[in-house]
C-alpha cells in the first residue's frame, strides 16, 4: 500500500513539471504548427538559472522559506529569451516541417554549451533548502511538502492556462490564429504579435517547469536531451496540439516512470516507448488528438 | 467516337452504378444513384455545386465505398477496392484542380504512370532511361496530348493549360478502358477548354479510350461533346438523358446551372 | 500557403543529369590517391566520413527521395555496430564480409517490423514514431547491461577482410587495407543507390514525395514502396554503422540515441538533400568541420548548432544549392 502510495506521489510530482513543459510544446505546435526541440532546452535553462537565483537570493539574506516564490520568478524571467528565439524562427514558419525541427535542433545544441560555459559540465545542485518546508504525510507516506507545492502550482498553472485560452479575449484570438492564421490576420490579428506571445509563454512554461524540478535533484547537461524525448512521449501520447492531451499524457508518463523504477528499474523509459509505439499504432492522433494523421 | 447505340441494349455496360447511397452520419451525399456507361459513351455528369458530383466521382473511383449499392467496372464489383487497383483494371482519373508532381519533368511524369503499367517497379536497379519500351511509350503518350515539346520541361514550370493536360496525360498513360474526368477544363480560359477538350477527344479515340465520364460546369462543352448527361441535385438523379433533349428542357436547365447567359459568366 | 520543399532541387535541371553520380564518384577518386599524400590523421577521419557518407546515401533515398524524415534513423547505425560488436567480440566471427552480411540483415529485418507500423504516417508523425523507435532501441542498448555492456559499450575486434587477417598496429590497418575496402564498398553502395534512383522504381519514391495522391491514381503503391525506401535505407544505415564501429573498435548506446539521428539530418541538409551526392558531402564536411571546431575550442556544439541555425535560415539547400546557385548566376542566370 505505502509503496503504491509511494509511486503515485513520485509519479504525480514527475508528471506536474512534465505537463509543464509538454504544454509549452502543445502550445507551440497548436499556434505555430513548430514541434519544438529545443523545448528540453529551455527546460534546462530554468533549472540552471533557478539554482543561481535561489543562491544569490539566500546570499542578499532572503529568508529560505521564499525560495519557492523565487523559484518561479526566475523562470518566469529566464523564459524571456523565447522572444529573441522567436525572432529567428519567424524566419521560417511557411517553410517545411523538417527545417523548424532541424533549426530547434541546432539551438538545442547551442544552448548545451552555453550550460557548459556558464554553469560547468559536472551537474548542479541547489543549496539546501528542499526541505525548508518540512515533510507531510500522506496516507502512510511521509514526501517533502515542496513536491506537493510544486504539484499544486502545476494545477494552478493548468487553470490559469485553460481559463486564459477559453475566457479571455486575448486567448480567444490566440485560439483564432491556431485555427487559422491567415483569417485572423484577414480580421486584423496582429499574428507576428501573438506567435511572439505564444512562444515566450510556451518558453516560460519550459522554464518554470525546470526550475521548480531542481531543488529534488540536479542540473545537468543531459537533463535537455533527455526531457525532450520524454516530452516528446507525453504530446504523441496525449495528442499533437491538445491541452488535456498534456495532462493525461505527462500522468501517464510520470507514473508509468515511478511505477517501472520502483518494480522493473531497467524498464524505466522502455516502458514509456512501449506505451508511445502502442498509442500511435492504435490510435495514432494520440488520445485526444484530433484525426489528421 | 462515336456512341455504338446499336449494340447498346444489349452488350453489358462498361460500368455502371447500381443504387449507390453515400451517407456520412444523418448526411446523405448520393440517394440511390443508377447509371450505365457503354461502349464508346462520352457521358457528362452535371449539377449545381453541392449536387454530389466529387462525391459520385469518388465513389465511382473506388476512393469511397458507397453505403449501400455496387459499382461495377468490366462486369465486376470495385466499390471501394482503391485508386491503384482501379489503375491496373483500366479506369484512370484526372482531377479537378491542377494535380501534378511538381518537380518532376513531363516525360517523367507521364513515366510514373507507364511504368505502374508495363509493371517495372520490382527490380529496383533497371534503369528507366535505356527501357527503349517505356520510352516509346511515354513519347507516344506526350505526342498524342501534344506535349512532345514538353518532355524535358518541369511540370511546376508549364502554363495552366499544360498542366492540366499533363494531369489528363497522365490519365492516358494507363491505356485505361474508361477516363474520369473532374472538371477536366476548370481554371482556365475559355480559348484553351476547347483547345484541351479537342486534344481530349482526339486522344482517346487514338488510345482506345472505350469510353469518357466527366464532370462539368461549362454547358458548351457539355452540349458539344457529350452523348448523355447525367443530372444530379441535392444528391440524387434529376435526369439521365441525350443533350438535345436535356437542353430543351427549361426546367432542367434552370434547376443545374441557372440560367444559361449566368452559368457562362460563373466560370 | 506557400512553402518551400525541403526534398525538391532549387533549381531544377541545372546542372546535367549525370552530375550527382559523377560528383561522388570524382570524390572517391580523390579519396582514393589520399593515401598518397594524406596524414595517418586525415585518413582516420575519413573512415567514420565512409561510414556516415554510406548511411547517407540510404538516407536521402527515405529522405531527399521519398520525402519521409525520419528521426530515429541511427537505430540502423546502432544495429550495424551492435552486430559487428556481438559478432566478433561474443561469437568469434571475424570474417568482415559475414559481418556485413548481418548487419544488413539486421537492420532489413528490424526496418520491415518498424516500417510497417511507421510508413502508414508521414511528416511530423512519422517522425516522432521513428523517434520513439529509436529511442526504444537506446534504452535496451543502455539498460541491459547483461546482453549491452550498457553505458560502456561493447568492443568490436579487428576482422578479417577477405579472409585475410591484417598484422601490424590499429592505424595501419585502418588506414591501408580497411581504408581502401571501405572506399570500394562505398564506391559499390554509390553506384547501387544511383541505380535506384535512375530507376522507375525510384521514380516512384519521387512521385510519393511530389504528391502521394495523385501518385496513387497512377497505380503507385504507396505504402509498399515507402515501406521499400525505408528498408533500403536502414541496410545502408547498418552497413554504415558496422564501418563506424570498427573504425573506433566500439560500439555504444549512443550511436543509436536520437540526437545521432539528428545529426544524420543535419548531413543531409548541409549538402543538400536535394541532390544524389549532397548528403555525403555534408558528411564529409560534418565530419571535417567537427573535428575542425573540436580542435579548437570545448565549445564545438555551439558552433556547430551555429551552423545550422545559419544553414537553415540563410541556405535551406545546402551547399549544393549554393554550388548551382553560383553555377547558374556564372551562366547569366537560368
Amino acid at each position: 500500500m505505502t509503496e503504491l502510495v509511494d509511486v503515485i506521489l513520485g509519479g504525480t510530482f514527475h508528471a506536474a513539471v512534465l505537463f509543464l513543459v509538454a504544454a509549452g510544446l502543445q502550445l507551440v505546435f497548436g499556434v505555430q504548427k513548430l514541434v519544438n526541440l529545443a523545448c528540453g532546452s529551455f527546460y534546462a535553462l530554468g533549472a540552471y538559472f533557478g539554482i543561481t537565483a535561489v543562491g544569490l537570493a539566500l546570499k542578499l539574506g532572503l529568508p529560505p522559506l521564499l525560495f519557492f516564490p523565487v523559484l518561479i520568478l526566475a523562470g518566469l524571467a529566464i523564459g524571456l529569451v523565447g522572444l529573441p528565439i522567436e525572432r529567428v524562427l519567424r524566419t521560417i514558419y511557411r517553410r517545411d516541417e523538417s527545417y523548424q525541427l532541424l533549426l530547434t535542433f541546432g539551438f538545442l545544441l547551442m544552448f548545451q554549451d552555453v550550460f557548459r560555459y556558464i554553469w560547468g559540465a559536472t551537474p548542479r545542485t541547489m543549496d539546501n533548502v528542499y526541505l525548508v518546508y518540512g515533510t507531510a504525510n500522506v496516507l502512510g507516506v511521509r514526501v517533502p511538502t515542496y513536491n506537493l507545492l510544486v504539484i499544486a502550482a502545476s494545477i494552478a498553472i493548468a487553470v490559469g492556462l485553460g481559463y486564459f485560452l477559453e475566457r479571455t479575449k486575448t486567448g480567444r484570438i490566440v485560439r483564432a490564429t491556431a485555427e487559422n492564421r491567415d483569417m485572423a490576420e484577414g480580421l486584423g490579428v496582429n499574428a507576428s504579435k501573438i506567435f511572439a506571445l505564444v512562444f515566450t509563454v510556451g518558453c516560460m512554461l519550459g522554464t518554470v517547469g525546470g526550475a521548480l524540478v531542481v531543488p529534488s535533484g540536479a542540473a545537468s547537461l543531459d537533463m535537455a536531451v533527455e526531457l525532450v524525448v520524454e516530452s516528446f512521449a507525453v504530446v504523441v501520447i496525449g495528442g499533437l496540439g491538445s491541452m488535456r492531451g498534456a495532462i493525461v499524457g505527462a500522468l501517464i508518463v510520470g507514473l508509468m516512470r515511478a511505477a517501472s523504477i520502483s518494480l522493473m528499474p531497467e524498464m524505466e523509459m522502455l516502458s514509456v516507448y512501449l506505451v508511445v509505439v502502442l498509442v500511435l499504432i492504435v490510435r495514432p492522433a494520440g488520445l485526444f488528438g484530433k484525426a489528421t494523421a | 467516337m462515336q456512341p455504338n447505340r446499336a449494340a447498346a441494349p444489349n452488350a453489358e455496360p462498361l460500368f455502371e452504378t447500381i443504387n449507390v447511397t453515400k451517407s456520412y452520419g444523418p448526411f446523405t451525399a448520393l440517394r440511390d444513384i443508377s447509371f450505365a456507361v457503354s461502349d464508346g459513351e462520352f457521358v457528362s455528369i452535371v449539377g449545381p455545386n453541392g449536387a454530389g458530383k466529387t462525391t459520385l466521382v469518388n465513389v465511382v473511383t473506388g476512393l469511397l465505398r458507397p453505403t449501400v449499392g455496387e459499382v461495377r467496372f468490366l462486369g465486376q464489383d470495385i466499390a471501394g477496392v482503391g485508386p491503384v487497383e482501379l489503375a491496373r483494371r483500366g479506369m484512370s482519373r484526372a482531377f479537378q484542380l491542377v494535380n501534378i508532381f511538381p518537380a518532376l519533368t513531363v516525360r517523367e511524369t507521364l513515366a510514373v504512370a507507364v511504368a505502374s503499367r508495363l509493371r517495372r517497379i520490382a527490380n529496383p536497379f533497371r534503369s528507366l532511361w535505356r527501357d527503349s519500351v517505356l520510352q516509346a511509350d511515354i513519347e507516344r503518350v506526350a505526342e498524342v496530348l501534344g506535349l512532345r515539346g514538353k518532355l524535358d520541361t518541369v511540370a511546376s514550370t508549364l502554363s495552366q493549360g499544360e498542366k492540366k493536360l499533363l494531369d489528363i496525360a497522365s490519365a492516358f498513360a494507363l491505356n485505361p478502358t474508361v477516363i474520369l474526368l473532374d472538371e477536366p477544363t476548370s481554371g482556365v480560359s475559355t480559348g484553351d477548354k476547347h483547345a484541351i477538350m479537342e486534344v481530349l477527344v482526339t486522344a482517346a479515340k487514338a488510345a482506345g479510350v472505350r469510353a469518357i465520364v466527366q464532370v462539368e460546369h461549362d454547358m458548351d462543352l457539355v452540349e458539344r461533346y457529350s452523348h448523355r448527361i447525367v443530372a444530379l441535385q441535392g444528391g440524387a438523379m434529376l435526369a439521365d438523358m441525350p443533350p438535345d433533349a436535356f437542353f430543351k428542357d427549361p426546367a432542367m436547365i434552370a434547376a443545374v446551372v441557372g440560367t444559361r447567359p449566368q452559368s457562362k459568366k460563373a466560370h | 500557403m506557400p512553402s518551400v520543399d525541403i526534398a525538391s532541387p532549387a533549381v531544377p535541371r541545372a546542372m546535367p543529369r549525370v552530375s550527382g553520380l559523377w560528383v561522388l564518384l570524382a570524390l572517391l577518386a580523390i579519396m582514393a590517391l589520399l593515401p598518397f599524400v594524406a596524414s595517418p590523421y586525415v585518413l582516420l577521419l575519413m573512415l567514420p566520413f565512409m561510414g556516415y557518407g554510406i548511411a547517407l546515401l540510404g538516407f536521402n533515398l527515405l529522405f531527399g527521395t521519398t520525402g519521409l524524415l525520419s528521426f530515429g534513423h541511427a537505430m540502423f547505425l546502432g544495429i550495424g555496430a551492435y552486430t559487428a560488436a556481438a559478432l566478433t567480440s561474443k561469437f568469434g566471427v571475424k570474417s568482415f564480409e559475414l559481418l556485413l552480411l548481418a548487419a544488413a540483415l539486421g537492420s532489413g529485418l528490424v526496418s520491415i517490423v518498424t516500417g510497417l507500423l511507421c510508413v502508414r504516417y508521414t511528416r511530423i508523425f512519422f517522425g516522432m514514431l521513428t523517434l520513439a523507435f529509436g529511442m526504444l532501441f537506446h534504452s535496451f542498448l543502455f539498460k541491459f547491461y547483461a546482453v549491452t555492456g550498457g553505458d560502456q559499450g561493447m568492443r568490436v575486434l579487428r576482422p578479417l577482410l577477405l579472409g585475410m587477417e591484417w598484422r601490424g598496429g590499429k592505424t595501419a590497418f585502418l588506414t591501408g587495407p580497411f581504408y581502401y575496402y571501405s572506399l570500394v564498398l562505398f564506391a559499390l553502395l554509390g553506384l547501387a543507390m544511383w541505380r535506384i534512383t535512375q530507376s522507375p522504381f525510384g521514380l516512384h519514391l519521387k512521385a510519393i514525395r511530389e504528391n502521394a495522391g495523385k501518385a496513387a491514381y497512377v497505380g503507385v503503391q504507396i505504402f509498399r514502396m515507402r515501406l521499400a525506401a525505408f528498408v533500403i535505407s536502414a541496410v545502408y544505415g547498418g552497413i554504415g554503422g558496422t564501418i563506424l564501429a570498427v573504425t573506433t573498435g566500439l560500439a555504444d548506446p549512443e550511436l543509436a540515441y536520437w540526437t545521432h539521428s539528428g545529426n544524420l539530418v543535419f548531413m543531409a541538409v548541409l549538402g543538400g538533400s536535394g541532390t544524389f551526392a549532397g548528403p555525403a558531402i555534408g558528411a564529409l564536411v560534418f565530419v571535417l568541420l567537427q573535428d575542425f571546431v573540436m580542435s579548437l575550442t570545448q565549445y564545438w556544439r555551439f558552433v556547430m548548432g551555429g551552423v545550422l541555425v545559419l544553414l537553415v535560415v540563410f541556405l535551406p539547400q545546402g551547399l549544393s544549392g549554393a554550388v548551382s546557385l553560383l553555377f547558374n548566376r556564372r551562366n547569366g542566370g537560368r
